[in-house]
């Protein structure tokens, strides 16, 4: 097993992935390599064939694919090296990287490592629905796969849990192919998605959305029968009496996404118990130096607009990392108050212009995000609504910044 | 009368309120691009979308190429041009812009393929 | 068609399987009869994959018997049958006095049980021995070890099928008839024709007990659930961790690592009517948080990946309830007829003491040949993630589609799946290829690898995507496509 030399490798050859790809090779970094373990380049996108996609970035509506095939053309227009159908088993901390291919173990020693692995769908399993175990419950994505990848019908009957985006996407995808979509069920009092999905995947197609209501039990010993939804309260728990029978085929799962750090916690990076990301600077390093975040493995976006930007700046610093072999300490911790969930960065050197990415716990109105140092207001935004399904993000000057104090983050209304 | 509607054309989703007399639009509320106007104006005489769908293709390295439309159609047509959408064949290969309906149901839209799909 | 043998086994669990194997030593026609699609289905698959010491089981019954004899072979049977196996120990452990006692009282059990090693540890040894248990002390069992239970059953399978018997998966029997001395065994399908009928049908050992003209025994489900949880909590336990018995010697809900490095929680214990019932409950799954947060510290929802329930098939007295031994009889009013009836845990470690006892039955009636050709060792496929590094390449080297990894998170190889796909017991399910593979089982439970399991499902066995089944008979994915 011969041991190659790279610059840098990126793990996931994804939106994020091939936008960092680019972005480096525009820099200067030319001896990369992108893992890709598909037969294609592309990632989730390939499946994505709804439009929607590039208003920022392109101000056109695109489908995922075409979003896609705009990077994709340019990785092949540079011939920036990439390889597919191969899976990285092990990355470790003096980013040493291993991939299984059919022509063997691959082995790379890259100065600096990209980690672009996307996220995966919470399952039954995770969220711990009871009942039985028939077929004919999908997660949204592998039932989005089976359809727009496959030509497989997965049923005719559907209910839906939870209101993330791509469950409503699917209620319009399916509903257009025929499908009976009865419901979209949300335990939350806010659905999880963009409002422009609940109006053109669901109202046009006369689907009911229902807050604060879960499934509290699925039937069928071989294929789903139907499902049993109740209210709940705002602990959450079932109201009871509430109850109320569905019959289904199918149970699409929308309830949420995972970024995927299995390889990143292997390498000893520190991950955010709020993200499920790597705890990152602005630089979008890790606690592991010259190993880097971006995308949904960092944090899960709403837009893949902000994932390709994320990359970009991302890969920007990689550049300077690979040339320089170190980048300015980030010491500062990015604070926030109890209307937040999370914010990307968690660290920052106040030195440097980063943009900060961050979600609200709820929906909230004529609301004002305050960012200070020390007591001392640095920057404010006003926002008309800010909802938990759309990332908000902040672009801050280093002009504005100090370098001696912590970040604090707060939203009020 | 006051009408209520979430803004589609991107993922700001404004809500933006209208009020009308016997059909004419008085005033525009809390759409913060031009476009949030149109939109409204539109949804309040003719309301039109895109849809994205599947092809069949044969002897591709996979079964289906993406399809959306080039432009929006009146939305009450979505499933008479979903009907037409079923009837299409393609062969591979197939790449991204291909028309595989032009001027669906005479609407001067046209479906056009999203995914290039090689031949086996 | 109307088959006709030697010996029929009816049910495919680990005890049927074993007995269809121990049988296959001799020269005997052997048929399994099995309701659903594949082996390991019923409590055989659902159970906490723990290798028994001995110790709670009445002295001199044949559950203690069985287990005893079971837990010493099995370093052997193992090695046999290249089953996925750990003699890790085991930890019983208390808070109190009461809980002392207990443990006392069965440390005494289980030396008169043959069961070797038994001692009674202070929290610090139990802190050595596993640091996140919970418990003030402990009895430590070191010959207690956890196995994979499905593969157990699938290798017994194998093993017998290697040697010469059939398997008939989706035939549920539904009459049995004896005339000449020749049984008819009805299931909804077809007739099979036998000399010699084994009833190893677990839940529904008092049903086909019943069809063989015995009647009398009442079986009553104990349905328990269980919580499965991520392989990063795997890293925090070293061995089983249970709670002190009640007094019959039942335990409650308990912590236990697998072979492939998750962690169990489960089960808790109630009576179901329904044998079919395999659903979860949250009432019950709160229970288990609560329950197994005494034994094992980091039940975190974070680490949930999938939840199950088994149901054990315990024989009762009918009037005061009681639970019963197991029972492994040869009866004159049902001659020619093995009744292995109310076999629950600990029958995954009794399974081949149990088999033996009803070959045993069997030679005592009429002469067995031996069979010159019985091979006692499986070999199973070859697993890439338990390979070393230079293992892999060698793997790859000679079959690239090792160097495929379909299941990302198990890292199952598309020659993993292939094989598993055309495994020689022939049943072909989602569930089949995951028994034998792990490929979905892991934290993203098939949202990767189930897509391309199907393709491959279709692709290998021709099959159209409306005749992929999931688990059970009518376990269809998949309702059309979506273009024609």
């Amino acid at each position: 097993m011969a041991v190659q030399q790279r610059d840098v490798i990126i793990i996931g050859g994804g939106p994020a992935g091939l936008a960092a790809a680019v972005e480096l090779y525009k820099k200067g970094i030319k001896n990369l390599l992108i893992i890709e373990r598909e037969r294609s380049l592309g990632g989730i996108l390939r499946q994505c064939i709804h439009d929607g996609f590039g208003l920022t970035r392109f101000q056109q509506t695109l489908s995922g694919p075409e979003y896609a095939q705009r990077f994709i053309d340019e990785v092949e227009e540079l011939e920036i090296p990439y390889i597919t159908n191969a899976t990285v088993i092990d990355i470790t901390c003096n980013k040493t990287v291993r991939a299984v291919s059919p022509k063997g173990i691959l082995e790379y020693r890259a100065k600096a490592v990209v980690l672009t692995m996307g996220c995966r769908e919470r399952t039954r399993g995770a969220i711990s629905i009871p009942g039985t175990r028939p077929s004919g419950i999908y997660t949204a994505g592998v039932a989005q796969s089976y359809i727009n990848l496959n030509n497989k019908m997965v049923g005719k009957e559907v209910v839906i849990l939870g209101s993330g985006d791509i469950g409503m996407i699917m209620a319009r995808r399916l509903t257009l192919e025929g499908a009976k979509v009865k419901a979209v069920f949300e335990i939350q009092p806010y659905p999880s998605g963009l409002p422009r999905n609940i109006e053109q995947c669901l109202n046009d197609y006369g689907i009911p959305l229902c807050l604060n209501h879960t499934i509290t039990q699925i039937k069928g010993t071989s294929r789903l029968e139907g499902v049993t939804v109740a209210r709940v309260d705002e602990q959450r728990k079932v109201i009871p009496g509430t109850e109320k029978d569905y019959s289904c085929d199918t149970l699409i799962l929308s309830v949420g996404l995972i970024p995927e750090n299995e390889l990143s916690l292997a390498a000893g990076i520190d991950l955010d118990g709020r993200t499920k990301g790597a705890v990152v600077d602005e630089n979008g390093q890790t606690n592991v130096k010259g190993i880097f975040a971006a995308g949904n493995v960092l944090q899960v976006h709403d837009l893949v607009d902000f994932v390709s930007t994320e990359a970009e700046r991302m890969a920007d610093a990689a550049a300077r990392y690979v040339s320089c072999n170190s980048l300015e300490a980030c010491g500062l911790n990015v604070r926030t108050d109890g209307n937040i969930v999370y914010t990307v960065p968690q660290k920052i050197s106040g030195k440097k212009d980063f943009v900060l990415s961050l979600r609200v716990k709820k929906p909230m109105r004529n609301c004002e995000i305050r960012i200070s140092q020390n007591g001392e207001v640095k920057k404010t935004v006003k926002m008309k609504k800010a909802l938990p399904a759309s990332m908000i993000q902040v672009p801050l000057r280093k002009e504005a910044l100090s370098d001696r104090a912590d970040l604090e983050v707060a939203v009020t209304c | 009368m006051l009408k209520e509607y979430t803004c589609i054309l991107c993922p700001n989703g404004c809500e933006i309120k209208v009020q009308t007399e016997d059909e004419k639009v008085i005033t525009i509320d809390g759409a913060s691009c031009s476009k949030g106007e149109e939109y409204v104006r539109q949804e309040l005489t003719d309301p039109q979308r895109n849809i994205a769908s599947s092809v069949l293709v044969e002897n591709g390295e996979l079964p289906l190429a993406s399809v959306r439309l080039d432009r929006m159609i009146p939305k009450d047509k979505i499933f008479d041009v979903m009907e037409e959408i079923k009837r299409v064949k393609l062969k591979a290969p197939v790449r991204a812009g291909q028309v595989a309906i032009r001027n669906v149901l005479n609407s001067g839209s046209s479906v056009i393929v999203t995914k290039n799909v090689k031949a086996i | 068609m109307t088959q006709q043998f030697d010996v029929l086994i009816i049910g495919a669990g680990a005890v049927g399987s074993a007995v269809a194997r121990e049988m296959a030593r001799y020269q005997l026609k052997i048929g399994v009869l099995e309701k659903e699609m594949d082996v390991a289905c019923g409590n055989s698959g659902r159970n906490s994959g723990v290798l028994h010491g001995g110790f709670t089981y009445k002295t001199g019954s044949l559950k203690a018997q069985c287990c005893v004899e079971g837990n010493r072979e099995f370093d052997r049977v193992a090695r046999e049958l290249d089953v996925p196996f750990r003699r890790c120990g085991k930890v019983v452990v208390g808070f109190n006095e009461k809980d002392m006692a207990s443990l006392k009282r069965f440390q005494a059990r289980g030396e008169a049980n043959g069961a070797a090693g038994l001692e009674i540890i202070d929290k610090k040894r139990l802190q050595e021995l596993d640091p996140s248990a919970g418990g003030e002390f402990a009895m430590y069992s070191p010959n207690s070890g956890i196995l994979d239970p499905i593969a157990y059953n699938i290798a017994l399978a194998e093993n017998a099928k290697a040697n010469g018997v059939d398997f008939f998966f989706d035939q549920c029997v539904t009459a049995i008839e004896h005339t000449d001395g020749i049984y008819a065994v009805k299931t909804d399908r077809d007739v099979f024709k036998t000399r010699w009928v084994v009833n190893c049908a677990g839940l529904y050992s008092g049903v086909i007990s019943n069809m063989l003209g015995i009647g009398g025994y009442v079986i009553r489900g104990f349905k328990g659930e269980y919580i499965v949880l991520d392989k990063k909590a795997g890293a925090f336990i070293n061995m089983p961790v249970y709670p002190a018995p009640n007094e019959n010697g039942g335990f409650a809900t308990h912590a236990v690592p697998t072979v492939d490095g998750n962690v169990l929680i489960g089960p808790d214990s109630y009576i179901t009517e329904d044998f079919e019932d395999f659903g979860v409950t949250s009432k019950h799954i709160e229970g288990l948080i609560e329950d197994g947060s005494k034994m094992f510290r980091y039940v975190k929802r974070e680490y949930f990946i999938r939840n199950f329930a088994g149901i054990r098939a315990k024989r009762v007295d009918p009037e005061t309830g009681e639970v019963l031994d197991f029972v492994c009889e040869a009866r004159d009013e049902a001659p020619n007829t093995v009744n292995l009836v109310g076999i629950e845990s600990p029958g995954l470690t009794s399974a081949l003491p149990l088999a033996r006892r009803a070959v045993a039955l069997m030679a005592a009636r009429e002469e067995l040949k031996p069979n010159p050709n019985f091979n006692p060792v499986r070999k199973a496929v070859c697993k890439f993630s338990r390979m070393s590094l230079a293992e892999k390449e060698e793997l790859i080297k000679k079959d690239p589609n090792y160097g495929e990894i379909v299941c990302r998170c198990e890292n199952v190889t598309r020659s993993e799946i292939l094989a598993a796909i055309h495994n020689p017991l022939g049943a072909c399910t989602v569930e089949s290829i995951k028994n034998r593979t792990r490929a979905t089982m892991g934290r993203c439970q098939g949202g990767y690898c189930e897509m391309r399991i199907t393709k491959m499902i279709e692709e290998e066995q021709q099959k159209k995507e409306t005749e992929i089944l999931y688990s059970r008979k009518n376990s269809y994915m998949f309702t059309g496509k979506v273009r024609k």
